[in-house]
């Protein structure tokens, strides 16, 4: 088991660190642009304010030049859930379906291990990784943001941070277990990050369709935003559902990894 | 004593794709059991029921005694498998990539990973994707070997080594034989299971079609021979003589087909002035005619069903 495990996180370390620079460097970036959104702030409220409804609500009910409404609508809610989907959906779909497709999972499983165990290093590894891109991001915005006054308490950050490795968590499971039911990678990755994509409209422009609204409760990120990513600490029932998500994917990739046949 | 392998009635369908049948063999401790057939005969598919990474849709494979679905990690420990296709992790080197597999048993000597590796001329500190064919096969062996095995799975496993490497890797095999390790080798090549098998399964097309002694099975064997003589050979110069099937004849020389031991050919070419002969080995497909007839009759399974002894 500690042989297999040393392998798993192995596996990760190269696309964490990939990730883990790409973030940084998304934070840096956003926080280095707000002194001039901050300056031009009447403008661009204004901006926002002319937006067709539906286009305008992804950015509602926020003060968008505050650091927090800034952190929330620029980082949180768009570039840094991209990216850290795209690691998470990524990294899922490949822990079984990868190897499958590469082959390579038929020696790992002639060794004396369980396929279980296969299946529990890989999803450990992955919930590593996604606490360490947390970390990295939640001291990047630490670092980086106070020079440019994007300040926000660490406390806040810290909490953000979690929900956003959450959300990665919950697709990615969603991909882990895609991915170890059929052995398929591709349709791992189109199947968690359609349901990304599908979620976040869904979630997004609820507000302003009538029809979507009481659909918003089955997007996770209604479950990963609201009420705030930045204020009130932890939201209890957020992290649960988020969690929930996660686990009901592993014992899916569980049950069906055990009884079927692996392809040649 | 139990078998090391056992099949009984080991079958497996994949929707309209064809498995295997009816499998029912064992292989003995410390026999070198041969399976050959034509690719796409099931061999690999047996292969991958034994480690239990598909499952059969009826019938059993057991290994030591045990099932491998619910043994796994007991049979894993004691087998070396070596599969078909093989796929190594591209990025490590040879020998990251042979300690993670040694970190995932028990016991793995790294003296002795390093000695067959030595053996086998495999460069350790090179990039798998930097590899050749014939030296990711080598990954593959030492893999296999390293933890000293009770049984050897090993799928077609002289594919892409050449035939120095290959001669060390019928040493090695020869010595793990004489250790008392149970082989069980496919392949497609019949002077490869000739020579190191002590027994041999014929299978085509997902079934059974003999089991036998590799010496009755050489005796049943097409063999082609070409004799030269020193002047143009008559025509029927070895018509009638015991076990020769067919005759060409072009000129001085004689491509003869014969079923069996070549004795009685040999000495009636005696009579004549012979240049030289040249003896070709018999191919699997000249061993399905000694089985299946020119006319693809039934076959002739003896041994194929005997009870389990």
């Amino acid at each position: 088991m500690r042989g297999l495990l040393a392998k798993a996180v192995r596996d990760q370390r190269r696309g964490v660190i990939g990730w883990g620079i790409a973030l940084s460097v998304v934070v840096l970036m956003y926080a280095a642009f707000y002194p001039s959104i901050k300056e031009s702030a009447a403008d661009l409220q204004a901006y926002i304010e002319n937006l067709p409804e539906a286009i305008s609500s992804i950015f509602a009910g926020e003060d968008y030049t505050s650091p927090v409404g800034y952190l929330e609508s620029e980082f949180f809610n768009t570039m840094g859930a991209l990216v850290v989907l795209i690691f998470a959906i990524g990294a899922g779909a490949r822990a079984i379906a990868g190897e499958e497709e590469a082959g390579t999972l038929d020696l790992l499983l002639s060794a004396p291990v369980r396929r279980r165990e296969v299946l529990a290093t890989k999803a450990i590894a992955i919930v590593a990784s996604l606490v360490a891109l947390g970390a990295v991001t939640a001291v990047s915005i630490a670092l980086f943001g106070p020079p440019f006054d994007l300040s926000v308490p660490l406390a806040d950050i810290v909490a953000a941070c979690v929900m956003l490795a959450l959300l990665g968590l919950s697709f990615g499971g969603v991909a882990f277990a895609v991915g170890a039911s059929t052995g398929r990678r591709a349709i791992a990755n189109a199947a968690a990050g359609g349901l990304a994509v599908v979620t976040f409209i869904v979630h997004a422009i609820g507000p302003t369709v009538q029809w979507l609204r009481p659909l918003r409760p089955l997007s996770p990120f209604r479950w990963y935003q609201d009420p705030g990513l930045l204020t009130g600490g932890l939201h209890l029932r957020n992290v649960l559902v988020l969690t929930g998500i996660a686990v009901v994917s592993y014992v899916v990739a569980h049950i069906a990894f055990e009884r079927r046949d692996l392809a040649s | 004593m139990t078998p090391i392998i056992e099949a009984s009635a080991l079958t497996k369908r994949y929707g309209s794709a064809r498995g295997v049948e009816e499998l029912t063999f064992d292989v003995p401790q410390g026999e070198v059991f041969g399976f050959l057939g034509p690719n796409g005969a099931g061999k690999t598919t047996s292969i991958r029921t034994m480690l239990d990474f598909i499952r059969p849709t009826s019938g059993t494979i057991r290994l030591f005694g045990m099932d491998p679905r619910v043994d796994g990690v007991r049979v894993h420990a004691r087998v070396g498998y070596l599969p078909g296709e093989l796929a190594l992790y591209q990025r490590l080197t040879g020998e990251a990539y042979l300690r993670t597999f040694a970190s995932l048993r028990d016991g793995v000597e790294w003296s002795y990973v390093q000695d067959i590796a030595e053996r086998l001329l495999l460069d350790m500190t090179r990039r798998i994707k930097d590899l050749s064919h014939g030296n990711k096969q080598k990954v593959g062996l030492v893999q296999a070997f390293m933890h000293r095995p009770d049984l050897l799975v090993l799928d077609e496993p002289t594919q892409g080594l050449d035939p120095l490497v290959q001669q060390t890797f019928y040493a090695l095999l020869e010595e793990e034989r004489v250790r008392g390790v149970t082989v069980f080798l496919s392949s497609h090549v019949m002077p490869e299971v000739e020579r190191i098998c002590d027994r041999v399964a014929i299978v085509r097309e997902g079934r059974l079609v003999a089991i036998e002694d590799i010496g009755d099975l050489k005796a049943r064997a097409t063999r082609h021979l070409d004799l030269h003589l020193d002047g143009p050979a008559p025509a029927d110069a070895f018509a009638g003589i015991p076990g020769v099937r067919e005759v060409e004849v072009h000129g001085d020389q004689l491509s003869l087909s014969v079923e069996g031991p070549l004795d009685a050919v040999i000495k009636h070419a005696a009579r004549y002035t012979v240049v030289n002969v040249e003896t070709h080995e018999p191919s699997l497909e000249d061993l399905f005619l000694a089985y299946f007839g020119a006319d693809g009759s039934a076959p002739d399974v003896d041994g194929a069903d005997e009870a389990p002894s």
